[in-house]
């Protein structure tokens, strides 16, 4: 599958690895676990370049927020105490369902974006945690919110790219809420539709800051962004839950494959934004 | 109790420490010089005619020493099931043909130095195909105008080429319309089943080559070596006199490796070659090159008596067996004979249809039909039960076969041929219902009705099934025993163990019969040179027909050790008795000797070998039956059913090795279980298999599986060796039932099509439940 | 074809091996005759071709073999000492918890993974430390089972319910 490799590099170094990638002439490949890469194949390629020796394994708090390696891998995120802190720990539970002990050990959360697959279990939590990804290349680092990132992923102007960081920058005060619901056929599934959402609620219980994102009912994780301005400043009761619930399946597209059919999915969204909304009002003392 | 010393016992498996270990014991470990690899070229296309196919650029390619086309090999029309001679599936297959059936079917093949250079060779094969219109649906195979499949002349003992049926079968016992007349209350329903498929972790794989002598060896992962090498023979129309089939440690089988899919392939790659060649399929090839379970539509009607007899059953079953015939008229005819005298109806009828499609094939699966049947059956009288008022638990007891009974169903159904009446000369199937209903706590839990308002639902089901112990008056088995200077016996059997410890049970009754510990018993098993004749592991048989043969070797060998005996202990036989590896006067003057003095005296001073062998077969196949227990969870907002518990009572009549028989146990269920719930191989409208991985092939893995209680009940089957009948298929026939039933109970909706998928539950949710009618309305219909 | 030279630890033995650096670590271990390590699906899914790297539990099937340079590799092949098996091997005899033994090895090591870790675990961590590994033959029961009478040395048998016989002729 890889017969036509003719180097594996090890880089010590971003700035060596974006030299490496930038000089193999588009036939060089990034790999950090490889779970994605080698299920995929990929008969172009001729280098590879290793970057988990690069110094990006790494989660540091920053600004109240935190800082995570592109080759910071799935255990590492699930078992981290930073991690666990932020966001209600949204991002390690989702961690925590990317496979089985073997993939996560090695699988990292640059090749969870990079992969861009709609149903990638990280996209969800780090949507609703506003997160930022940094991308290096020749010309040096750039920010882009991870939406944009998502967008963008595989244009011309990435590609020759590597994944570096994602910040998570928000650290937000008291009466907040978080959830990570993820639906699957078995315990061990990819994702058939997974809903993170966040949120706050000042001291009348009125929602001042909201997140819903989805995954796996479009081309990639969205925001459901027309349900979070309807939540925005309304209490969160009962009714709003539902309402938003009804709303996203307004915002989502989704498809019909041998995982589900388009019309159950959209009924799943509406019935795990409702559970993650009920989650988060729970942590957020509202009583609904 | 019956002072047995190694019957009955739970012994490590006797080739345990090579596995955990990781020694080199299956077919793909070891290396052998030159090497080759082989690789089929399948058919992108369900159904086309080769206008042209053009190797030569494969051929030129470095490293590639054979290319294989229709044109290269001889045309012999053949079935891949691994049956016993003759075969009863149609002969409607070819080494290479001119003509594809379905995505996947062989198109070339080539052998080269690398599976790369092999997978490059395929790519430079030329194929032009005339793609002719494609049979997917079977509902539609036997319309006017379909196309047809087999329009080859040379295939034989297909049932209707024209219309694709491969097979037909009608039989009925009484008058189905006299029973339902004289019914209170008759009940019909459809029924759907679907493609599941076996994934053993090892797939299917053989290595090939020629020894000094010139003669085919194949090192195969096959449940039949014998079946094999006959029809590997057969296809490349060699001796089989000039085969050698060698079974080593295999992967799993759970039927899918009862055909022969790779053997003859790789032995003609070997012949072109004259070299090694190995073959194996990827993961993705395996499971739509390999077989899987018919998928069938089935209705089935039932006539009852106000107090709950029933009188009379009809099934009727419209089956596809994909491309090729394999197995279709046997799989389905269990359809039938397996699965209605589960009731002791009066009034029988079956009849069935097994048609061509342009699908991956069908093949013998674990339960052999039953599943299919057991789940319209069971789901059937479930909703006759309810309906009645009664305890499906007391319609069963009412109703079920007992002790005594002679089924005669299986009297006009046999394997692709009238068959032998079936006596029930074992029954546990009382106990089993009982103790099964105990364990998932049937009487309180049946009786609170499901009430609340959560989204999350409980109920309990439960199903009765059965299944054989090998096939009647068509399974036998042979086995051959020497004794050794120290003491201990070589077992040479036929019986090719799976993987589900057969060689273990089949040492442990060598053992018992002679007298000595399990150590003493070196088996092999499954080499055409070496061991006698077996038809192989399939039909529920090893222990009961191969165990047989065993144990009449055994007993035949034993009668040598004790004249030998006689004569060192100056006693008479019929006062001697050997047990620990020693033989002793059973009078009061207490005298023994050691079988390995015993050995030395007959080998050195008498100079005889101590050997015997002996065949074995039944004009019967004992029932082995198993209720089925389960509790589910249903989610009604996401359709989810989770299983929290499942209770399989089994009578496997004796169990040789109770905790290898609780491991078939918990195999099956969790098999059941996936077959249920989760597993489905999904075809696009072109044929083409949507999901041939583990990532969207769901299997229950450690996480999914619930509680399981595993209960024997234990009875002495006199047609047995030791009373043991058999254990491996039946338990995989009861989840599906048992859990549409038990979703039944929870939240009143009939499953009538499996996979039972969480969107198939909500769908019938909101069906069966407006979304204005509150939660509680719908428990006061 | 280019190759590269790889520095491995396999079962405490130093190896130098000449490889390709698109290889896979499962083809080379297969290729240096650790024939223990079984491919299953070669996809990540299956879990029969997991071993040890640095103590970590991974699938070889989807790590390039140039990945494990300098590392310790430990395979099933190393896990017994000398005839002395593994608390976890001798469980899993025990209790039946092998029956075609196809997937043995990987679930092995997954349990060896896990009790290095955590030698105490729950019957959920087992599960869910053993989950990558698909096994079609034992329903995971008696896997299971074995793991935790391994952690809890010396192993109790697993019990059983076994009704007397029925006889009925």
């Amino acid at each position: 599958m890889f017969e036509r490799v003719e180097v594996f590099y090890r880089p010590a170094s971003v700035r060596e690895a974006v030299r490496l990638l930038a000089g193999g002439k588009g036939r060089a490949r990034i790999v950090a676990g490889g779970t994605d890469l080698v299920v995929d194949g990929d008969p172009t390629a001729r280098a590879l370049i290793d970057i988990t020796h690069s110094g990006l394994a790494y989660i540091r708090k920053q600004g109240g927020g935190c800082a995570i390696g592109a080759a910071t891998t799935m255990a590492e995120l699930e078992e981290s105490r930073t991690i666990l802190a932020l966001g209600g720990g949204i991002l390690a539970r989702a961690a925590a369902t990317c496979g089985s002990i073997q993939i996560r050990g090695v699988a990292t959360v640059g090749g969870n974006l990079a992969n861009g697959s709609p149903a990638a279990d990280l996209v969800t939590p780090l949507l609703v945690l506003d997160a930022v990804v940094v991308v290096a290349d020749a010309k040096g680092r750039r920010k882009l919110p991870i939406a944009e990132y998502l967008a963008a992923r595989g244009t011309k102007g990435l590609r020759q790219s590597l994944l570096v960081e994602v910040t998570a920058p928000r650290p937000l005060g008291r009466r907040c809420g978080w959830s990570f619901q993820k639906l699957g056929r078995t315990a061990l599934d990819i994702s058939v539709v997974n809903v993170a959402a966040g949120l706050q609620v000042d001291g009348a219980g009125r929602i001042q800051w909201a997140r819903v994102a989805l995954g796996a009912v479009a081309p990639t994780a969205i925001r459901a962004g027309a349900t979070e301005e309807n939540l925005q400043g309304r209490t969160l009761d009962a009714e709003a839950i539902a309402q938003a619930a009804e709303g996203v399946m307004r915002e989502v597209s989704p498809i019909s494959d041998v995982r589900a059919s388009a019309a159950y999915r959209r009924e799943m969204c509406r019935v795990l934004t409702r559970r993650a909304l009920e989650e988060c009002a729970a942590q957020a003392g509202c009583a609904l | 109790m019956t002072g047995r010393k190694v019957v009955g016992v739970n012994v490590r498996k006797v080739e345990g420490h090579k596995l955990v270990t990781g020694a080199p014991a299956f077919t793909d470990d070891i290396e052998m010089q030159g090497m080759l690899y082989g690789k089929i070229l399948p058919s992108p296309h369900a159904h086309a005619r080769i206008k042209r196919i053009d190797t030569r650029k494969a051929k030129a390619l470095a490293g590639v020493h054979a290319v294989l086309t229709y044109k290269d090999v001889p045309r012999v029309p053949h079935t891949t099931a691994g049956q016993a001679w003759p075969e009863p599936s149609p002969y409607d297959t070819y080494l290479l043909d001119s003509k594809v059936r379905f995505v996947g079917d062989r198109v070339a093949a080539v052998a080269a130095e690398s599976r790369a250079i092999a997978e490059k060779a395929l790519r430079l094969i030329e194929v032009d195909y005339e793609v002719l219109p494609a049979v997917i649906d079977m509902e539609l195979a036997m319309a006017p105008g379909a196309a047809v499949i087999h329009d080859e002349p040379d295939s034989t003992k297909i049932y209707d080429r024209s219309h694709n049926i491969a097979g037909y079968i009608l039989r009925e016992i009484g008058s189905v319309e006299q029973g339902f007349r004289e019914s209170d209350f008759v009940v019909e329903r459809e029924f759907r089943t679907h493609r599941q498929q076996h994934t053993p972790l090892e797939p299917h794989i053989t290595i090939c080559w020629l020894d000094p002598n010139g003669r085919l060896v194949i090192r195969t992962s096959s449940q039949v070596p014998y079946h094999t090498r006959r029809q590997v023979g057969q296809i490349l129309q060699i001796p089989v006199s000039s085969i050698h089939v060698i079974k080593p440690r295999m992967g799993g089988g759970f039927g899918g490796k009862q055909e022969m899919l790779l053997e003859d392939i790789c032995g003609a790659l070997t012949l072109a070659s004259r070299r090694p060649v190995k073959m194996e399929f990827t993961r993705e090839e395996e499971f739509y090159m390999a077989r899987s379970r018919h998928p069938q539509r089935l209705r089935m009607k039932m006539g009852v008596k106000r107090d709950g007899t029933v009188l009379a059953s009809q099934l009727t079953v419209l089956a596809t067996t994909g491309a090729y015939g394999s197995h279709s008229t046997t799989v389905q005819g269990n359809t039938g004979s397996k699965v209605l005298p589960l009731y002791r109806a009066p009034h029988m009828r079956f009849e069935c249809h097994v048609v061509y499609t342009n699908a991956p094939v069908a093949g013998a699966f674990r339960g052999y039909g039953c599943p299919q049947g057991f789940f319209a059956q069971e789901t059937l009288v479930d909703e006759i039960a309810c309906e009645l008022g009664m305890d499906p638990l007391d319609f069963h007891r009412m109703n079920v076969i007992r002790l005594g009974d002679t089924d005669l169903l299986s009297a006009q159904l046999g394997e692709g041929k009238e068959g032998l009446p079936r006596v029930v000369r074992s029954c546990g199937l009382p106990q089993c219902m009982e103790s099964a209903a105990r364990a998932i706590g049937w009487a309180q839990k049946r009786k609170k009705f499901p009430s609340g308002h959560s989204h999350l639902r409980r109920g309990v089901g439960m199903a009765c099934t059965m299944q054989g112990s090998g096939i009647a008056g068509v399974d036998w088995a042979s086995a051959f025993l020497k004794m050794n200077e120290d003491g201990s016996f070589y077992l040479q059997v036929g019986a090719s163990d799976v993987g589900a410890g057969a060689d273990t049970v089949l040492s442990q009754i060598a053992a018992e019969t002679l007298g000595v510990t399990l150590d003493k018993v070196i088996i092999t098993s499954g080499d055409t040179d070496i061991t006698p004749f077996d038809v192989g592991a399939y039909a529920s048989s090893t222990t009961i027909i191969s165990g047989g043969a065993v144990k009449k070797a055994a007993g035949k060998v034993r009668a040598q050790v004790l004249e030998v005996a006689s004569r060192m202990l100056d006693a008479p036989v019929d006062q001697l008795d050997c047990a620990n590896n020693e033989v002793f006067t059973t009078c009061a003057c207490r005298k023994a000797v050691s079988m390995t003095d015993l050995a030395m005296q007959a080998m050195y001073k008498e100079k005889f070998q101590i050997m015997d062998g002996a065949s074995h077969f039944n004009t019967d196949s004992p029932p082995p039956f198993c209720a089925t227990f389960a509790e589910v969870e249903v989610d009604t907002e996401t359709g989810q059913v989770h299983v929290l518990h499942l209770a399989s009572a089994v009578d496997p009549g004796t169990a040789i090795n109770p905790m290898q028989a609780e491991g078939q146990v918990e195999g099956a269920v969790a098999q059941g279980l996936g077959y249920a719930l989760t597993e489905e191989l999904v075809l696009d409208a072109d044929g083409r298999p949507l999901n041939p991985n583990f990532l969207d092939y769901k299997m229950f893995g450690f996480q999914d599986m619930p509680k399981l209680t595993t209960i024997l009940i234990e009875t002495d089957e006199p047609l047995g060796p030791y009373g043991a009948k058999s254990i491996s298929e039946v338990p995989i026939n009861g989840p599906a039932p048992a859990i549409a039933n038990a979703i039944f109970h929870a939240v009143g909706i009939r499953i009538r099509k499996l996979p039972i998928r969480p969107e198939d539950v909500l769908r019938a949710l909101h069906a069966e439940r407006p979304a204005n009618l509150d939660e509680e309305a719908m428990f006061a219909l | 074809m280019k190759t590269m030279e790889l520095r491995v630890t396999v079962n405490g033995q130093p190896r130098k091996w000449s490889i390709g650096p698109g290889d896979l670590l499962l083809d080379v271990l297969r290729r240096e005759g650790f024939f223990g390590v079984k491919r299953g699906c070669e996809k990540g899914e299956c879990g029969s071709c997991t071993v040890l790297v640095d103590g970590r539990a991974v699938n070889s099937c989807l790590m390039f073999a140039a990945k494990v340079q300098g590392c310790e590799v430990l395979t099933i092949e190393g896990l017994a000492d000398g005839d002395r098996l593994d608390p976890i091997q001798g469980a899993f005899l025990d209790h039946g918890a092998a029956q075609c033994g196809f997937c043995t090895p990987g679930m092995i090591l997954a349990a060896k993974w896990l009790l290095d870790k955590n030698p105490h675990p729950s019957e959920d961590e087992v599960r869910e430390a053993m989950a990558g590994v698909l096994c079609r033959c034992t329903g995971y029961i008696k896997p299971v089972e074995a793991v935790l009478a391994a952690a809890k040395q010396p192993a109790k048998r697993a019990t059983r319910k076994r009704e007397p016989a029925g006889v009925a002729r």
